[in-house]
């Protein structure tokens, strides 16, 4: 049995069987509460390593992409931000080129700024949705 | 610290009589703790006792500070109590303030006592409420309630009523900027990992912030399940948690928003569009700016964000055992899929 499975029939243990045997108001409240908590992680862990491959791959794509861009070779701020990104695959250097293209938008012009912004919710986007399979 | 129930009913008691001298023979009837709320732990019982010889009875709701608020060091009883005091006698319906009191060791935090106002709040979210909240729309009389009691509260005169003390900002921008830095700060201690899409909204908002010229005293969440409600009527503004003197528009924009209704065009699950916006323009003589009103439901996105992410840490942390709060784990990326909607994509 996956981990997943497991905390799925967990889940719906609590909420059909042990939660409704619960007199308290508190406890019986918990216990659905915690039924859904399962839920939402059983959730994350199945889609758990897509989601992992999936975002490496939005994430390649996108900088492969950034690095076509002629700011990319004439910003040293975006280049960098962008490097950063590259080198650590991770959420924190993708804030960290948010803030850099919020930071460069005068220089960049609106036009520029869109393209550039554009592409980065385009991985957003789509990271997100990911999420939202399990999260709503 | 836990204080079983016989005994916090007996330090009560006591406490309620050194503030009442005069009072004799105190009883405390009918208690019951009610569950409301993220922040605070409300119980709402009747004092009796005998004064002169003539028995007496008053309803009155304590409010304890568990220690572990969502809105962590902003959480402030003392302030919600000054606030009450404020209002107490102007035109707003809200609780009349009796004690606040700081020292924890009385009832194992910091606690406050007010009336207990007639009337019922029943929440929005609920089947139950929500038939409530469609009934009373049917027969008229609450939903201009609702929106006159919003009139009542903007136009109040918070300088008369000492309401300074929240902080007044400056005409432009200084309003909005504050709500940010409060936010951040939230999120800051929350503990919680970057969210890219976090970033783009704060960066967003920081970018487009909107000058705000009217100041008013605006309580944060106006919307029904913050209400009591009796006869038809609004009997209380409740929960007194988020709220600012700033721009009125905010208070609007949370009206109009979506996030506060369920299955129904209604307002709050309550109020027709169109009569919200004649009544409340005609009440306040204030045109409602529908563009600014946009971007505060952005803000409001960031503060769901704050409010999520400070829940979760305080059960990631340790703080709190309440499941409630670890599911709200899964409501940040709600909240920012809504966000990112709002930013057009």
């Amino acid at each position: 049995m996956q981990e997943h499975d497991l905390l799925h029939r967990i889940a719906t243990l609590l909420k059909k069987e042990l939660g409704p045997a619960i007199e308290a108001e508190y406890p019986k409240t918990q216990a659905f509460m915690a039924s859904v908590v399962l839920q939402k992680l059983a959730g994350q862990l199945a889609h758990a390593e897509r989601d992992r491959d999936l975002g490496n791959k939005d994430l390649t794509a996108l900088i492969a992409e950034l690095k076509t861009y002629p700011e990319y070779l004439s910003d040293t701020a975006l280049r960098s931000a962008t490097d950063a990104v590259a080198d650590a695959a991770d959420d924190a250097a993708l804030c960290t080129l948010i803030d850099t293209l919020y930071a460069q938008r005068a220089a960049l012009g609106e036009e520029r700024f869109g393209c550039w912004m554009g592409r980065v919710r385009q991985t957003l986007r789509a990271a997100i949705d990911r999420r939202m399979e399990y999260a709503a | 610290m836990t204080i079983a129930a016989q005994d916090f009913e007996a330090r009560v008691l006591d406490y309620i009589g050194g503030q009442m001298p005069q009072a004799d023979n105190l009883g405390l009837e009918d208690v019951s703790r009610i569950a409301v709320g993220w922040s605070h732990e409300t119980w709402l019982f009747d004092l009796t006792w005998t004064e002169g010889g003539t028995p007496r009875r008053q309803g009155l709701c304590l409010r304890r500070d568990p220690g572990n608020a969502l809105l962590r060091h902003m959480s402030s009883l003392e302030e919600q109590f000054r606030v009450l005091q404020c209002l107490d006698g102007t035109a707003l319906p809200t609780p009349k303030p009796y004690w606040f009191e700081s020292d924890p060791e009385i009832l194992g935090a910091p606690f406050l006592v007010m009336e207990k106002v007639a009337g019922q709040c029943p929440s929005p979210w609920g089947r139950e409420g929500r038939a409530f909240y469609a009934e009373a729309a049917a027969r008229g009389v609450l939903p201009q309630s609702f929106t006159e009691a919003l009139a009542t509260l903007h136009t109040l005169d918070w300088r008369a009523a000492g309401l300074d003390f929240l902080g007044v900002p400056a005409s432009g921008a200084d309003f909005v900027r504050r709500e940010i830095a409060k936010w951040e700060d939230l999120i800051a201690v929350s503990g919680h990992a970057p969210e890219p899409i976090l970033t783009d909204l704060v960066a967003w908002l920081k970018a487009n912030v909107p000058d705000s010229s009217r100041i008013a005293l605006v309580h944060g969440a106006y919307r029904t399940g913050n209400l009591l409600i009796d006869d038809d009527r609004v009997s209380a503004v409740l929960d007194w948690e988020l709220q600012v003197l700033g721009d009125p528009m905010y208070d609007v924009a949370y009206v109009l928003s979506d996030l506060n209704r369920e299955g129904t065009s209604l307002l709050s699950n309550l109020v027709e569009r169109d009569a919200f916006f004649r009544d409340y323009e005609a009440l306040t003589g204030s045109t409602i700016d529908e563009e600014v009103c946009r971007y505060y439901n952005a803000l409001y996105a960031m503060r769901s964000v704050a409010f999520w992410m400070s829940a979760a840490g305080l059960y990631a942390s340790g703080q709190s055992n309440d499941l409630r709060l670890a599911r709200t784990a899964w409501s940040v990326p709600v909240v920012l899929e809504r966000a990112a909607r709002e930013l057009g994509y």
